[in-house]
């Protein structure tokens, strides 16, 4: 999934007829001076990260004028918020409120269809919503073999308690926002809270949108609002970690070649496909290791893909070692692989000496593999130990390594 | 037996004339399975391996009698190549390919799922019978028995990777399985694991079940749940991977796309607590699966039908 940052988001709303609070972004306590006079209202700050929950994380403020604006925008601009640094504010006029409601749109794994989620106690997050009214929300499973009905969006609202015209005008609002979670191939759509106004308007003010990164192929308009593998890290990608997204990309019909940073860590993690990764970072660490990264290698990539991502794997500053290991490969050349991995260390002219490199690959082509890692004098293992029993040899390898290069 | 594919399983490979299709095609027949026609669009008339291509699924089903499709298509077609299975009557489908838009997942599991039609996937590797040598998709690759000899063993597993690893560990156990079922990575797919483990309870072959599990989704619940409420009463060991992923930020993907954590959702602590509440033998460590296989099947040259 892709987050949609929320003047964007805000934008795709309006341009399907939604009513969203006047306002700008803006990067410098100028622009923040002179949007806050156009308003020329009392105004809300946000600021502008990809992250849930800002309100708590104090990323979302109110100023009376401008010049308190300015203060707070001061505050916000350069800080950074659950690992984000912020780097715009949305400077919004604050809505004269009568009413918070909550609106999201996701799909539920277990009914494998899309959901409505409503209630009138907005304002607060879901998690909080559900813990304090558990009676007040209402969730409506969408066909997902047809749109949604006109009715469907009355009765929602209905059963809520929602009278008279307004009614009517909410219905209409949720069928708006339903069309654009479907038109955009939204993940998540969530408002909240919808406000009413004390003049009587709906209003998106506030709005988180995920964009699902296998539909953007046919997203071309989102392309340049959504970061491709976001949703494979806790913060912005590192420079590395963008270089590895090029990678992947550059051959986006052969194989997979996914890596996140960790924050610390000794052993460089070359592993797949999703399962066996998964399995072997966890070994490693209950065997007291420390893997550098995550990865994920599999579905048979070219070898350029594999020496890509086995050289940032490698240039990560503290790696002391090369762990590579996937499950017994249904379609995964593994001779492929290896052309990757042994090129790669080559390039960098890396000293197995001193530096431990454990291969454990077994699967299609696994003989050739085993001929070319043996060459050029890689620890190598097939199918004749078990994952578990590679990261065991993996650990004693670094470990022995630690040893050695203690003084005395 | 087995579940779900058998000797008499009639195959169909819809995009079969792409370069990925085009090899398990190859390997499929080489073990052994019947895969009796093709479909391409565009391209009725050609052969590949000596398997009649059609134009449409229409036309295949009119000169063969099919009931077991695989899907081969780039995930832009997968919608339509599953309508187009369940409007000529397939009862079987798995869906291999990865990346299909969920807006376009959830339409074609309702329009299967309405028709009464078994879907396999997305994003699975494949499934197989070992017993009667019929498999589903890449799963097994151009050496089937390195990992999957006949036994009695029901292999479920989210990763289609470790499908292969877990049947091999069986195998180096000294067991064998009765049908192994990679049923995809994505958080939309067909069948889960809950849906399953019926099959297997009513599989006079299948002693016991082994699941590959990881973080996200709510299957290992739901599974724990169909025990306890006596749907399935054969020993049951899973492993869970990605117990890591738990001191990471929440709401960060890793591994498949179904793999993330939210809140309470999807946690691998949770989901072993659960599993084991309903009486699953829980692995710690990987490699304990074989072990744990032998102390509850017994020495493997008493199984009758292992590998021995």
């Amino acid at each position: 999934m892709g987050r949609l940052l929320e003047h964007h988001a805000k934008q795709l709303l309006k341009d399907e007829g939604l009513a969203v609070p006047p306002g700008e972004i803006a990067a410098s306590e100028n622009e923040v001076l002179e949007i806050a006079r156009l308003i020329g209202k009392p105004v809300v700050i946000k600021a502008l990260v990809p992250v849930g929950r800002r309100g708590k994380a104090g990323a979302i403020r109110f100023a009376e004028n401008p010049e308190d604006a300015v203060s707070i925008s001061r505050e916000m601009l350069g800080s950074s918020v659950r690992n984000f640094p912020v780097e715009q504010v949305l400077i919004e006029e604050r809505l004269d409120i009568d009413q918070e409601w909550y609106v999201s749109i996701t799909f539920d794994k277990n009914k494998k269809a899309p959901v409505i989620i409503a209630s009138l106690r907005g304002g607060v997050d879901v998690e909080e919503l559900s813990r304090s009214y558990p009676g007040e929300i209402l969730v409506r499973e969408v066909d997902p073999l047809s749109d949604l009905a006109d009715y469907e969006t009355r009765e929602i609202f209905a059963e809520l308690g929602v009278r008279g015209k307004l009614l009517i005008a909410a219905a209409g609002v949720l069928a708006k926002l339903y069309r654009a979670f479907q038109r955009y191939d939204a993940y998540l759509l969530e408002v909240n809270p919808l406000v009413i106004t004390r003049d009587g308007q709906i209003m998106a003010a506030a709005a988180v949108m995920s964009v699902d990164d296998s539909a953007m192929y046919r997203q071309t308009g989102l392309t340049d609002m959504v970061q491709m593998g976001s949703e494979r890290a806790w913060r912005p990608l590192t420079d590395l970690e963008k270089r590895m997204v090029e990678v992947n990309e550059s051959d986006p019909y052969r194989g997979t070649a996914r890596y996140t940073e960790m924050p610390e860590g000794d052993i460089g993690f070359m592993c797949g496909g999703g399962g066996g990764s998964l399995l072997c970072f966890d070994t490693l660490t209950a065997l007291g290791g420390h893997p550098a990264n995550y990865s994920e290698v599999g579905g048979n990539p070219a070898e350029e893909k594999v020496f890509g991502i086995t050289k940032g794997i490698l240039s990560k500053v503290g790696v002391k070692g090369l762990f590579v290991c996937h499950n017994i490969t249904n379609n995964t050349q593994v001779d492929i692989l290896a052309r990757g991995i042994i090129r790669a260390l080559e390039d960098l002219r890396v000293d197995l000496s001193t530096f431990p490199v454990v291969v454990r690959e077994a699967g299609v082509n696994d003989a050739a593999a085993r001929e070319l890692f043996t060459a050029a004098g890689v620890e190598y293992y097939g199918d004749e130990v078990t994952m578990t029993e590679a990261c065991t040899h993996m650990i004693t390898r670094m470990q022995k390594n630690l040893a050695d290069r203690r003084p005395g | 037996m087995a579940i779900l594919i058998n000797r008499h399983s009639r195959i169909v490979v819809q995009g079969i004339t792409g370069r990925e299709a085009s090899m398990v095609t190859k390997h499929t027949l080489a073990y052994g399975a019947r895969i009796a026609a093709g479909v391409t669009p565009g391209k009725g008339g050609q052969e590949v391996h000596g398997i009649p291509v059609y134009d449409t699924l229409k036309a295949a089903c009119a000169a063969h009698e099919l009931d077991t499709s695989v899907i081969y298509v780039p995930p832009a077609f997968v919608s339509d190549a599953v309508a187009e299975a369940v409007a000529n009557g397939i009862k079987l489908i798995l869906i291999p390919t990865e990346n299909v838009p969920q807006k376009d997942a959830v339409k074609c599991l309702a329009l299967a799922r309405r028709a009464g039609v078994r879907v396999i996937g997305p994003n699975s590797v494949g499934m197989i019978n070992p017993a009667d040598r019929v498999k589903l998709g890449a799963i097994g690759g151009d050496n089937v028995e390195r990992c999957f000899v006949p036994g009695p063993v029901g292999v479920i597993s989210r990763s289609g990777g470790m499908t292969a690893e877990v049947s091999w560990m069986v195998r180096r156990a000294g067991y064998g399985v009765s049908t192994s079922v990679s049923i995809g990575g994505d958080a939309l797919i067909g069948s889960t694991i809950k849906d399953l483990l019926p099959l297997f309870e009513a599989d006079p072959e299948t002693r016991a079940v082994v699941i590959f599990s990881e973080p996200g989704t709510s299957q290992e619940e739901e599974a724990a749940d169909f025990i306890l409420q006596g749907g399935f009463r054969k020993p049951l060991i899973a492993y869970i991977a990605g117990r890591f992923t738990e001191d990471m930020p929440e709401g960060t993907v890793f591994g498949h796309a179904a793999s993330i954590i939210s809140g309470n959702y999807g946690r691998p602590s949770l989901k072993a607590a659960y599993l084991k509440k309903a009486g699953a033998h829980v692995l710690e460590n990987f490699d304990d699966l074989i072990p744990t296989l032998r102390q509850v099947l017994g020495s493997p040259s008493a199984v009758a039908g292992s590998a021995g």
